[in-house]
């Protein structure tokens, strides 16, 4: 494996977070120019901090740029990024980001409780649980307890969505 | 005198049997989350959060309190028996607590460190109480460009001060001092990075985002390596009490952790990491027990524990005195008082004194029903360390989602907690320290708002930074606190020998 190695080094997911630090804050310094300053009185505007901080985070996502190429590594952060690699299992990221979305956008559509004990076993299923009935129980009790405690004693309103009738 | 009479009125507040309920939930509840791996007192803050918008604000900052506590106490369970800190605060003590455990030892390590959480934990309030009405009369007389160079101080220390490296600290920071300015400029109504989303214009909740960096990026980040790495428990063996002798190797690490740990609290420079490393270092110093270290001292379990609960109470000095958080925590507790309507500074002691002395007192209380509580319950709370990771992480990230959704009812709220969570992964992968962003995030509109009513006094004249005697003195241990980690690298070059390392580090900084 690769952990047997420490002197590997790896670069590129490193530069392209700083590409993509770089970018955004390129984006982001195009949209500080285009707020609007204020109409009242102040000696130091609307725009001097926005304009102060996106120029401070082109500069310094620059210089991470810098530390990722040959020029001047960053040796003690390019082999943890190396080890980082070497145990990453991007499917299980990937199928956890994509469940988390579904999870956002069926909260109002099917309801807290529906949504929650659908999550609760796909998230478990992708995190290598081999007990879809057992992880099923737990994330449906888990809903149904969250749902009635959290609207009838706490005074929080969570969606009812399909269940509207019935809870 | 002043202080006891008030004291004595805020424990009369808090010793009625509902807040003594409350605070015995919090506890429980506090505990019952900390001790979950990989969440520290921040999140737990945060995620029970929603539970306390029922009670009246007394109630809520006493329930709070214990929360708080048990977050805390919780998180040195993990960090122990399964070398998982929560949180930055909690790495010094993984470090001789987990060999310890090891060994065989791990009910005195936890026992130590509950003891030692008390002790420290009642110096520190005391100390409390009579240091921030001191603060808070000083403070009447800070003006803004003093605030502003507070804020600045805050910044500098945290990013020079922990992490690995200046110039990722620099990247966090800048990340947080951004989404600091999302939202509303209060002084001329202009929305600025709203990106026309109505969510954004009242700013990015710091519950978003310290659930988005410490909950979600932590479930990502335990995913990506979950089919890589295996845990290992370590039961706890033997007896959970402390023996004579390791109550004689841990009565004076409880003490000077107290001692260190309070003030750096209090300082603007971010909480407990700095104070729980130096008492680490201290205690490896002056023990007498040096072949232990690395294999099971107790006094490196004991000085950080007691460090870390003291710096708790310090972190609350500048936030009670002069509505400046420090850390995390301390930041989701402004925000518990903002949701009713209190603004912490150096008037809340005069308009709100029977909840400020309420707070104080239940955290007295807070701190006895703790070690009630934890010392004979240990078994039962290693207990929850036993649930499955899939489990466990899939649960936590339904509650941050609750914590988030039911805060405002708002899904945009719970993408942008993912999106920043998606953030957090990529930091945590490539050793940013968090912390900065956290700070930022918090401190920015304060810093902002002040240094323009500084200029605003001044009539635009940068000078008031520098001639007011306080800001100044402020501004010049800021420059310090920059220069400091390179000082031992610097004066072997002067003196001509060959630097020993690139920079001090006094803290590994990957959380809170």
């Amino acid at each position: 494996m690769k952990q047997d190695q420490p002197e590997q080094e790896s670069f590129l997911g490193l530069r392209l977070l700083a590409i993509c630090l770089l970018a955004l804050s390129l984006i982001v310094l195009y949209y500080a120019f285009q707020i609007r300053q204020g109409a009242g009185y102040s000696v130091v505007g609307t725009l001097f901090f926005p304009l102060v901080v996106v120029i401070g985070l082109v500069v310094f996502s620059l210089l991470l740029l810098l530390r990722t190429t040959p020029l001047f590594p960053d040796h003690e952060l390019g082999q943890r990024a190396a080890a980082e690699a070497a145990t990453t299992h991007w499917a299980t990221v990937g199928l956890i980001g994509l469940a988390l979305l579904l999870y956002a956008f069926t909260l109002n559509l099917l309801g807290y409780v529906i949504a929650t004990a659908l999550f609760f076993p796909g998230v478990a299923r992708i995190l290598d649980s081999r007990q879809p009935l057992r992880d099923f129980i737990i994330g449906l009790v888990l809903s149904v307890v969250i749902y009635i405690s959290f609207t009838r004693f706490l005074g929080v309103r969570l969606p009812a969505g399909l269940l509207a009738g019935i809870l | 005198m002043d202080v006891l009479g008030n004291l004595l009125s805020g424990f009369a507040t808090a010793l009625t049997p509902w807040y003594l309920l409350l605070a015995l939930i919090g506890v429980t509840l506090g505990t019952l989350v900390g001790v979950l791996p990989g969440i520290g007192p921040a999140l737990t803050v945060a995620l029970l959060l929603p539970l306390t918008y029922n009670f009246d604000p007394t109630g809520a900052l006493i329930m709070f309190a214990g929360i708080y506590y048990g977050g805390m106490y919780g998180g040195s369970t993990t960090s122990i028996l399964l070398n998982t800190p929560g949180e930055s605060a909690s790495v010094a003590t993984t470090l001789e607590g987990f060999q310890m455990a090891k060994a065989g030892r791990g009910g005195a390590a936890l026992a130590t460190a509950a003891i030692g959480s008390f002790v420290a934990g009642t110096i520190s309030t005391l100390a409390l109480s009579f240091v921030a009405p001191i603060i808070a009369d000083f403070a009447l007389l800070f003006q803004p460009a003093d605030y502003f160079a507070l804020t600045v101080s805050a910044f500098v220390c945290v990013t020079s001060l922990i992490g690995r490296s200046l110039l990722r600290g620099m990247v966090s920071l800048f990340i947080g001092l951004l989404i600091g300015l999302i939202g509303i400029d209060v002084l001329t109504g202009q929305p600025r990075f709203t990106f026309g989303l109505a969510e954004l214009l009242d700013g990015l909740d710091i519950v978003v985002v310290a659930v988005g960096l410490f909950a979600v990026g932590e479930a990502l980040y335990v995913a990506a390596r979950l089919r890589h790495d295996k845990e290992e428990i370590i039961p706890v063996k033997g007896g959970v009490w402390m023996t004579r002798g390791e109550w004689r190797r841990s009565w004076l690490p409880w003490l000077r952790g107290a001692m260190i740990g309070f003030p750096f609290g209090a300082l603007p420079a971010g909480g407990a990491e700095i104070p729980t490393f130096l008492s680490y270092s201290l205690e490896k110093r002056l023990s007498k027990h040096k072949a232990e270290w690395g294999r099971g001292a107790i006094e490196g379990v004991a000085g950080p524990e007691a460090a870390n609960n003291a710096a708790f109470s310090g972190v609350l000095v500048p936030l009670l005195t002069l509505g400046l958080p420090t850390s995390a925590t301390a930041a989701i507790l402004l925000v518990a008082f903002q949701i009713y309507n209190l603004q912490p500074g150096p008037l809340l002691f005069l308009n709100s004194p029977e909840l400020v002395w309420a707070l104080i007192a239940s955290l007295y209380i807070g701190n006895v029903m703790l070690l009630l509580l934890n010392l004979p319950l240990i078994r039962i709370w290693v207990k929850i360390l036993a649930i499955p990771r899939s489990l466990l992480y899939a649960g936590i990230l339904v509650f941050a989602t609750l914590g988030v959704y039911s805060s405002a009812n708002s899904v945009v709220d719970v993408l942008l907690m993912y999106a920043i969570g998606v953030l957090g992964f990529f930091m945590r992968r490539y050793d940013f320290p968090v912390g900065p962003t956290v700070l930022g995030v918090i401190l920015m509109p304060l810093a902002e708002a002040q240094f323009r009513r500084a200029l605003l006094i001044s009539q635009g004249s940068l000078s008031v930074f520098f001639t007011r005697p306080l800001s100044l003195t402020i501004f010049i241990i800021t420059a310090l606190a920059l220069i400091l980690p390179y000082l031992p690298a610097l004066l072997s070059k002067l003196r001509g020998e060959p630097a020993p390392m690139g920079r001090l580090v006094f803290g590994e900084g990957s959380e809170d």
